[in-house]
């Protein structure tokens, strides 16, 4: 055990004991403890096996960042073992490696393979025989990916409840600057909501001794109404909408201003072997003994360019490391720290880095020299027993979401990085995110940063110039050195790594320049840097450098590859939500279900498809009656002094001259003339007008006349009553007894007329009747409000029984109308069909005042022959064709398809509908049908197969 | 075995512009550069390919990278037809492997509208000799056996159009390869070169002024996908084409879990697992336009939930990067490809969300174009004319997503 007495500020809890197993075995920890902690203070060093040469792999950044601890718990693949913290109970098990961690087979990639496996090596190899590709693709596949996801099919299991939170100010990053920023923006009044990924607020400054101080600003924070939210990573900044994941809550947060104060990513140094386990950040190190008291070695090696190395140097010897320290910088910063390292009595070598890491699977050894500003060795160097190289490669503001937002990278050379400048207006940047390093800037520039967000709400802060001033007076930031681009880049044997996710070494990119890609994004997607799972936060610097150090191009020109969403890796189930699909149902669907109907989707509905006996229904239909439901029937009401003029330029036929209570059937086009849907059009009174459109059209129907409504500037208003209002249709010979039963209307044949339109009660229900016939019957189509809906369907269903009367679903009405040759827009008809092409000439009036919408594109075609024309046909034969199967030309090529085929129970004959080339588009002509290799002929017709002079339907 | 080893530039550094080439290709994409890379079988090497970014920075790199031929029109289905099997020995022809994988592509049918549509497509693509069908949930459930393949969900999978010599590509592969298979011949490869107008007088086009200066060209063609219709614009030929954006996104990479290309159209989603073991998925294109490719949260938030629909037991992985493309529509959702009114002005455009599936047989068909002034028959329907002359193409009903 590496337990440390007990540290000021740790966040474990000696009193709860937790264990847990891992890869099946005990394993114990405290409450408090991540699971890299707790096993890191069991003893355990290597913690995955790395991507591509399955390298033993240490912790890295002990904070939840890196790819170095990826575990799998469960059905989850690719927890952050640095993070996560510890359950009892939990099952952690290894990633990536057979059989065991410990040892792997795969290792001997690395061992034989290496040499032949440069980077792009597969676009190199498997040329030939082709034939012989998807063999070695499977080895590849098999030997790719980490964590394993599971193969149940079961239900989903998360549920993420989405919280939408509208603000003042979102302050991203919870340290000192973030904690400083979001209290001086709620002291002044503004509503605050604060979000860090760490699950304890304090960012650095926690870690770095100021664990006190953190309680400090915390409190104030909290006392000053602001909303915090730890343990709650950003994920992106999409339009000022930033989604912050907390547990199984998704906020979504929307505000007027936002600070991001993100910190910095410590950044790795790149020399020979430098992914040996026991090569960790030394923010890392520190950070497993600060916060879990948890020891990290007992004799380290420092590497560093900057004071913070030093700062964590100190720290690492003050709970009992021995450590030696190889600063990068010649001066050791010149600073005070300097000048503490030497006072503690640690060896202190100025000019000096690291240069390679030895050992057996974790670090023994570490070569540590003088290096060159190229970063050459310059002789052999000394060697020193450790088992910690700590490095501190300077620091990489965590800048995507200042990018995201809409900032701009420029690379600075004082601090080794980049700093984005050119922020949007609304958008603030403190703390290191804006390059300050030092405990009292970084919150003095976090409490500017609070305040500016105020002044742009309007409010008056005091006091922001002095602390802009104060902030000016501050001592500069330490010098960073820029580290070499690499020390020694591994020799022969060894491999230097730039980018420890994706196992690229400095040799890659080196070899990938000379090879072309040479600029930052075509090295990345040719030797994927960058492309793993830590997202570039350690790794696109460094590559950045080696390439510039390979162009001779300077790292500002080389840039930085596009900063992309997620900013953190985030689980599907966590973005996607509640599993809910809105489906709608009508005001009677409670009755189809009672009834046992098919019930399935037709657009946004559930609708009945039948109740079990399609052609019963269909027969009970033609020989009593039927009762479907089409509340799914999309109705609007247009109603004001232009409603006549509106529908005249919305139809190519004409409404306004409908006499009130009469009905008329039309078709929208669009303005390429092609039919985009169908509907009929009553008209109520002289302004009035209740238009409805086919199930799945109205939302687009309505959305278009609303827009050409405002674009022409009428009088007049449109109404969605689609859900309001239900519908029922009334069919068959047996229909008006039905209803005269239920009313007091006079049902009869002279009074009330097909096409006619009345008001009425029914069952007591006030109702209007249109008499319209879909499937070719007598027919009444009852609208009603839909909280009577069910009292209606009852009172017909029960009146009905005497007579015969069923329900009858989508199939059996779909059977029907076909007999009639009534087409289905949207099945009949796809987005090429003009009304001409479906034989609808007639409702095309070219000789209207008013331009209509399509009016341009209908003159051109009415003047052509249509090249594909929409006709009946019969199959002599009585093969049924598919529908969707494809008519063919005179020539034999495809020109049309079968768009509606049923065998129909009254005609005893297969009947369907289909676009066939205008050549063969007469009464009688054969046609050849292909479906699935079958041959069918067929003979067209264009007149119903029943009732074809529409006697039945008027009578 | 010794290429393996050697370390050989695949092009030259962006050299310097001559005065004048005998054909600009506008965009450095895998529509420009196989049009230079075809150009060189045909003896056409004074080429210059012209390229604000770097190469294969727009659609050619943005592409969720599936290759598929059963489209709904006879003109379709036959155009990319013949752009999978050149894809399928272009590796081989460029000593290149390409990572083609002929995995299998299923778009599945929710719906009854759905089963139509596919049994159409699959006649139409089976009478011009493409290997696709229709199949029902049994034998979905074989090739895709991890799907939710039940009746207890919210959209039963009822059938689905498979077509076996679909699948997945690496698509910056195809880009390199053609740039120095282009290269090798002479065409010249300038990378962070913008076009910022043309000259034209009268049917002509006679300079293309750059970043870089001003050249002049023989024949100028423009393959620049979302930003097609702002440079046909500067030879002032209106296009009829909108630009939007189109959204992806991979999750971090994990063991073998999915072996085929899964569309689902009702669902608004597409998606394939890498040969580095990512899912790779997209959705459909958003129905504003616009030219900015920064990426929605609704797009994220609506993708993983139909994901999920197919996939439960995906909710676990983790979503790592997402990005947006443009995509050039036009009315039709078929190419605009071919000759303009100005004489020496060609164009590929009107992509949508194919282009990438087309590059071949585009760089084919203009290099053919180029060389003899003569549009080959197979390109022929596409022509900017057809929407003057009321002849489209409409790929719409397939087009919903489907990839």
């Amino acid at each position: 055990m590496s337990r440390l007495a007990q540290q000021p500020g740790e966040r474990i809890d000696r009193s709860q004991p937790v264990s847990f197993t891992f890869d099946g075995k005990p394993a114990a920890g405290f409450a408090g403890d991540t699971i890299v902690s707790a096993l890191y203070a069991g003893g355990r060093r290597v913690f995955s096996r790395s991507f591509k040469y399955h390298r033993p792999r240490g912790e890295l950044c002990g904070c939840g960042q890196c790819a170095n601890s990826l575990f799998q718990i469960e059905g989850a693949p690719g927890i952050r073992g640095c993070s996560e913290p510890i359950r009892e109970g939990l099952r952690v098990v290894h990633q990536n490696a057979w059989p065991s961690l410990d040892f792997d087979v795969m290792r001997a990639t690395d061992r034989v393979g290496g040499p032949f496996t440069p980077v792009g090596f597969y676009y190199k190899t498997f040329i030939r025989p082709r034939r012989l590709w998807p063999v070695y693709e499977k080895v590849l596949r098999s030997a790719a990916g980490l964590g394993r996801l599971p193969r149940r099919q079961d239900e989903r299991e998360w549920e993420t409840e989405y919280r939408r939170r509208r603000c003042d100010v979102l302050v991203i990053g919870g340290g000192a600057a973030g904690l400083a920023a979001a209290t001086r923006a709620a002291e002044l009044g503004a509503d605050v909501v604060l979000c860090d990924e760490d699950a304890v607020l304090g960012g650095l400054l926690g870690i770095e001794g100021g664990h006190e101080r953190v309680r400090e600003l915390e409190g104030r924070a909290r006392d000053a109404g602001v909303e915090i939210l730890s343990g709650a990573p950003a994920l992106g900044f999409f339009d000022g909408l930033v989604p912050v994941w907390q547990g199984s809550t998704l906020h979504q947060v929307r505000a007027d201003q936002h600070v991001v104060a993100t910190g910095a990513i410590q950044q790795p140094l790149v020399f020979a072997d430098n992914d040996l386990p026991g090569v960790m950040l030394s923010g890392g190190a520190r950070r497993l003994a600060a916060a879990y008291a948890v020891k990290p070695g007992e004799r380290a090696v420092v590497a560093t360019v900057d004071d913070r190395g030093l700062d964590d140097a100190l720290a690492l010897s003050a709970v009992g490391l021995d450590v030696v320290v190889a600063d990068l910088r010649p001066d050791a910063g010149g600073g005070e720290l300097a000048g503490r390292i030497r006072a503690a009595g640690i060896t202190l070598l100025t000019g000096h880095t690291v240069v390679r890491a030895q050992g057996r699977d974790r670090v023994e050894r570490a070569v540590v020299a003088k290096v060159d500003a190229r970063g050459r060795a310059l002789g052999d160097g000394s060697t020193h027993d450790c088992d910690l190289i700590a490095v501190s490669g300077g620091s990489a503001g965590a800048l995507s979401l200042l990018l995201q937002a809409g900032g701009r990278a420029i690379y600075r050379p004082e601090i080794a990085g980049f700093a984005v400048t050119e922020l949007p207006a609304g958008l603030h940047a403190a703390g290191a995110a804006a390059g300050h390093d030092r405990a009292e800037a970084v919150e003095v520039s976090g409490a500017i940063a609070g305040a500016e967000a105020a002044a742009a709400l309007g409010r008056s802060p005091n006091g922001v110039a002095d602390a802009r001033e104060r902030l000016a007076q501050l001592p500069a930031a330490a010098p960073v050195a820029t580290p070499p681009a690499q020390a020694s880049d591994g020799g022969r044997r060894g491999k230097a790594f730039v980018d420890l996710d994706e196992d690229v070494t400095v040799k890659d990119i080196k070899r990938a320049t000379l090879e072309g890609y040479d600029s930052l994004e075509l090295s990345k997607r040719y030797t994927t840097v960058t492309m793993g799972p830590s997202q570039g936060r350690f790794s696109q610097l460094p590559a950045a450098r080696v390439l510039a150090a390979e162009t001779g191009l300077d790292l500002g020109t080389v840039g930085l590859t596009t900063a992309r969403p997620p900013w953190s890796t985030v689980p599907m189930g966590v973005l996607a939500g509640r599993p809910l699909e809105a489906a709608k149902r009508s005001a009677v669907h409670r009755r189809h279900e009672e009834l046992g109907a098919t019930v399935r989707w037709a657009g946004d509905w559930r609708r009945a498809y039948d109740y079990g006996d399609p052609v019963g229904e269909s027969v009970a239909v033609q020989a009593a009656a039927g009762i479907i439901d089409v509340s799914t029937l999309g109705k609007l009401l247009v109603r004001g002094p232009d409603a006549g003029e509106l529908l005249d330029r919305l139809y190519p036929n004409r409404m306004s001259n409908l006499a009130p209570d009469r009905i008329r059937y039309g078709v929208t086009t669009s303005e390429a003339g092609r039919i985009t849907d169908d509907g009929t059009v009553c008209r109520i009174d002289d302004e009035t007008f209740y238009v409805t459109t086919t199930s799945a059209g109205v939302a687009g129907v309505e959305q278009s006349f609303t827009w050409w409504l405002e674009t022409w500037g009428l009088n007049a208003h449109i109404t969605d009553l689609t859900q309001g209002v239900a519908a029922m249709n009334l069919a068959g010979p047996q229909a008006r007894g039905v209803l005269t039963g239920l009313t007091d209307l006079d049902c009869s044949a002279e009074a009330f007329k097909y096409l006619d339109a009345r008001h009425a009660e029914i069952a007591g229900v006030p109702c209007m009747l249109l008499r319209i016939g879909f499937v070719g019957e007598l027919g009444y189509e009852i609208h009603c409000p839909s909280v009577n809906a069910e009292h209606v369907w009852d009172a017909i269903v029960r009146a009905g029984s005497k007579v015969g009367l069923r329900p009858f679903g989508l199939e059996p009405q779909r059977v029907l109308r076909l007999q009639k040759l009534h087409v289905i827009v949207g099945q009949d008809t796809d987005s090429e069909m003009t009304p001409y092409g479906a034989g609808m000439d007639w409702i095309v009036k070219l000789d209207k005042q008013q331009d209509f919408i399509g009016r341009w594109a209908l003159e051109h075609t009415a003047a052509h022959e249509p090249s594909v024309r929409l006709v009946g046909f019969t199959t002599p034969g009585g093969e049924l064709p598919t529908e969707g199967a494809v008519v063919l030309g005179t020539d034999g090529a495809p020109e049309g398809q079968v768009t509606s085929a049923r065998r129909s129970p009254r005609l005893g004959q297969v009947i369907g509908l289909a676009t066939v080339p205008a050549a063969l588009a007469g009464d009688g002509a054969q046609i050849w049908i292909s479906d699935a290799g079958r041959r069918i002929a067929a003979t067209v017709t264009t007149k119903p197969f029943y009732d074809p002079e529409g006697e039945v339907l008027r009578s | 075995m010794r290429e393996l080893f050697r370390k050989r530039r695949m092009w030259r550094s962006r050299p310097d512009l001559k005065k004048r080439y005998d054909v600009v290709i506008i965009g450095g994409g895998s529509h420009g550069l196989a049009t230079a890379y075809y150009l060189r079988q045909l003896g056409i090497t004074d080429v210059a390919v012209l390229e604000k970014g770097y190469i294969g920075s727009g659609a050619a790199g943005r592409n969720t990278t599936i290759l598929r031929s059963n489209y709904k029109t006879p003109e379709g289905a036959r155009f990319y037809d013949a752009s999978v099997k050149l894809y399928e020995r272009l590796g081989k022809e460029m000593e290149f492997n390409l990572l083609f994988s002929q995995c299998g592509h299923l778009t599945l049918a929710h719906t009854d509208r759905a089963l139509f549509v596919m049994a159409n497509r699959a006649e139409v693509n089976r009478l011009q000799g493409i290997d696709s069908r229709l199949i029902g949930p049994d034998e979905v459930k074989e090739l895709a056996p991890t799907m939710y393949v039940g009746e207890d969900t919210t959209y039963p999978i009822m059938g689905a159009l498979y077509h076996p010599p679909g699948g997945i590509i690496r698509h910056d592969a195809v880009v390199w390869g053609l740039a120095r298979g282009a290269d090798a011949g002479g065409a010249e490869i300038h990378p962070y070169t913008e076009v910022t107008g043309l000259q034209r007088s009268g049917d002509r086009i006679t300079a293309v002024q750059t970043t870089r200066g001003t050249i002049q060209a023989g024949t100028v063609l423009n393959c620049t996908a979302g930003w097609s219709s702002l440079i046909c614009d500067m030879a002032d030929v209106p296009l009829p084409i909108t630009t939007h954006i189109l959204q992806a996104c991979v999750t971090e990479p994990v063991k073998p879990f999915l072996d085929v290309v899964i569309v689902s159209s009702q669902m608004h989603v597409y998606l394939s697992q890498s040969d580095r073991g990512e899912f790779v998925m997209g959705s459909e294109i958003e129905p504003w336009t616009t030219y900015r490719t920064s990426g929605t949260l609704n797009f994220l938030q609506d993708l993983t939930r139909h994901t999920l629909e197919l996939f439960p037991q995906l909710e676990q992985a983790r979503i790592l990067r997402s990005w947006a493309g443009l995509c050039d529509l036009s009315p039709d959702y078929s190419p605009i490809l071919g000759q303009t009114e100005v004489e020496n002005f060609h164009v590929s455009a009107g992509w949508g969300t194919y282009g990438f599936k087309a590059a071949p047989i585009v760089g084919k068909t203009l290099a053919e174009l180029v060389a003899s002034g003569r549009t080959p028959d197979l390109i022929a329907p596409f022509t900017l004319e057809r929407f003057y002359e009321d002849n489209l193409v409409s790929e719409l009903a397939a087009a919903a997503v489907s990839h």
